[in-house]
C-alpha cells in the first residue's frame, strides 16, 4: 500500500515536471503541445476512491496551470475528465463486461484505445474551449483539439506500453 | 439532519466536482483579464436576457394600467391640440390670452352599433363624471357623435353613423364649409353637401370640423375627399369622403364640453328665426 502511494506521488510529480518543463515548450509544428499529464488520470486505479481521485486530478491541473501561467483551463478540463471517468470506463469497456482494475493490465487494445480517445478528446476540447473562450474561434478550437489529441494519444499509448513493460519486468 | 448528511455523502463526488469547478472558474477569472472580460460579457448577456424576459412579462401585465395612464395623458394633450387648432376661430391679433372654452374627458365605449340607419353608442361615463347632454364625443382621429342622454354612470351617444346627424365641416386649406352626413352603408363612407361651387377642391383634400355648431371645436381632422361632382343646377358640390376613423371600431373616446354653450344658446334665441 505504501509503495502504491509512493508510486502515485512519484508519477504525479514526474508528470507535472515533464509537462511543464518539456511538453509545454515543445510547439510541435508550431502549435501542438501534447498533454502527457493525462497519463496520471488514466493510470490511476479504476477501483480506488473516486472522491480522492477527483481532488487529485484537480490538484494536478491546478499545479500545471500555476506553473505554466495558464489561466484555469488545465484545472477545469482535468477535473471534468476525472469526474466523467467512471462513465467513460463503463462505455468503453462495456457495462456488463468485466471492468479492469488497472488500465495498463487490460489486454483489450480496441477498448483501451476507445477509452483513451474519448478521454483525451473531451479533455482537449474543453481545454481549448477555455483557452480561446470565444465562439468565433470555433474553427481554431476544433483544429487544435483534434491535432493535439492525436499526438497526445500516441504519446500516452507509448508511455502506457513502457509502463507495462517496466512493471512486468 | 442524518438524511442531509447521507445525501451529502452519497453525492460527494458531484458536489466536490462543482465546488472545484467553481474554484477553477474563479481562478481563471482572476488570472487572465481576457477571460475576465469574456466572462463578464457572457454574464451580462445572460442577465440581460433574463431581465428582458421578466421585463416583457411584467410589462404585459401592466399594459392595461399603462393604457389608462396614456389615456389620461392624451386627455390633456387633446385639449392642447384642439386649442392650437382652433387658432383661426379664436384668433386674437393683440395677443391677449385667448379663451378656449372646451374641456376634454376620457371615456370607453361599451356598446357600439353600426348596422342600423340610426346608430347609438354607450360610454362608461355619466353625470357623476360630469357628462351632460349634447356634449361632443371624439377620438384621436375624428369625431364619433353627440351625447343624447345621461344616467349616473353611463351616457348614450348618437353616432355619426346616423342619417339624422349633420356635422358642420370645412376644408382645411380653404374656409368653404358644408354639412357632413352618413351615406348609410359603409361606416367610413360619408358625403358632404352645401359647399358652394366657387370654392376650389381637389381629390385628397382634408376635411376638418368647422367650429360653427358649438358642439365641436374647430379643426378636428375628419377625413379625405375621395371624389366630388359639380352640380351645376344647384350650384353646390356633391362630395364623397372617407373618414380617418372607422366609427364602428372605437374603444377609447374623449367627451368634449363646451363651457360657453349656454351663452351661445341664449344669444341664438334672440336671433330672428
Amino acid at each position: 500500500m505504501n509503495r502504491n502511494i509512493l508510486t502515485l506521488m512519484g508519477t504525479f510529480i514526474l508528470l507535472v515536471l515533464l509537462q511543464v518543463m518539456l511538453f509545454n515548450k515543445l510547439h510541435l509544428f508550431g502549435f501542438i503541445n501534447p498533454m502527457v499529464y493525462l497519463f496520471f488520470i488514466i493510470s490511476y486505479r479504476f477501483d480506488s476512491d473516486q472522491t480522492l481521485f477527483i481532488f487529485l486530478s484537480f490538484i494536478l491541473g491546478f499545479t500545471i496551470d500555476f506553473l505554466s501561467q495558464s489561466g484555469g483551463a488545465h484545472s477545469i478540463s482535468a477535473l471534468t475528465i476525472a469526474f466523467l471517468r467512471p462513465v467513460l470506463i463503463r462505455n468503453a469497456f462495456g457495462v456488463t463486461a468485466e471492468i479492469p482494475t488497472n488500465f495498463h493490465n487490460d489486454s483489450r487494445t480496441l477498448n483501451k484505445t476507445i477509452f483513451l480517445a474519448i478521454l483525451i478528446g473531451i479533455h482537449h476540447l474543453l481545454y481549448f474551449t477555455f483557452v480561446f473562450f470565444n465562439w468565433n474561434a470555433l474553427y481554431l478550437i476544433l483544429k487544435n483539439a483534434l491535432l493535439t489529441s492525436v499526438i497526445s494519444l500516441t504519446l500516452i499509448a507509448l508511455l502506457s506500453s513502457l509502463y507495462k513493460k517496466l512493471n512486468d519486468s | 439532519m442524518q438524511r442531509i448528511l447521507n445525501a451529502l455523502v452519497q453525492f460527494r463526488n458531484p458536489i466536490l466536482y462543482l465546488v472545484l469547478l467553481g474554484f477553477s472558474l474563479l481562478f481563471l477569472n482572476s488570472r487572465s483579464s481576457f477571460h475576465q472580460s469574456q466572462l463578464e460579457k457572457y454574464g451580462l448577456y445572460v442577465s440581460q436576457s433574463l431581465y428582458g424576459v421578466s421585463h416583457r412579462i411584467g410589462s404585459y401585465f401592466q399594459l392595461k394600467k399603462i393604457n389608462e395612464k396614456l389615456l389620461q395623458e392624451n386627455q390633456t394633450l387633446k385639449e392642447l391640440e384642439l386649442k392650437s387648432k382652433g387658432i383661426p376661430l379664436y384668433q386674437n391679433a393683440l395677443k391677449v390670452n385667448r379663451r378656449f372654452p372646451f374641456q376634454v374627458k376620457a371615456a370607453h365605449v361599451i356598446k357600439n352599433s353600426f348596422l342600423n340607419q340610426q346608430n347609438f353608442l354607450i360610454i362608461d361615463k355619466g353625470s357623476e363624471n360630469g357628462i351632460k347632454e349634447e356634449m361632443a364625443v371624439i377620438t384621436d382621429r375624428g369625431i364619433i357623435g353627440i351625447v343624447k342622454s345621461v344616467s349616473d354612470h353611463y351616457a348614450s351617444v348618437i353616432s355619426i353613423l346616423n342619417q339624422d346627424l349633420k356635422i358642420n365641416v370645412r376644408l382645411k386649406n380653404s374656409a368653404a364649409f358644408g354639412t357632413l352626413s352618413w351615406k348609410g352603408k359603409n361606416p367610413i363612407d360619408f358625403q358632404v353637401e352645401d359647399i358652394v361651387m366657387n370654392a376650389v377642391l381637389e381629390k385628397g383634400d382634408t376635411l376638418i370640423t368647422g367650429g360653427m355648431s358649438s358642439y365641436f371645436p374647430m379643426g378636428i381632422p375628419l377625413g379625405k375627399i375621395s371624389e366630388f361632382e359639380r352640380d351645376v343646377q344647384s350650384g353646390y358640390y356633391t362630395i364623397s369622403t372617407e373618414l380617418f376613423e372607422d366609427p364602428s371600431q372605437v374603444y377609447y373616446v374623449y367627451v368634449i364640453e363646451n363651457l360657453d354653450r349656454q351663452e351661445l344658446f341664449e344669444l341664438k334665441k334672440e336671433l330672428p328665426q
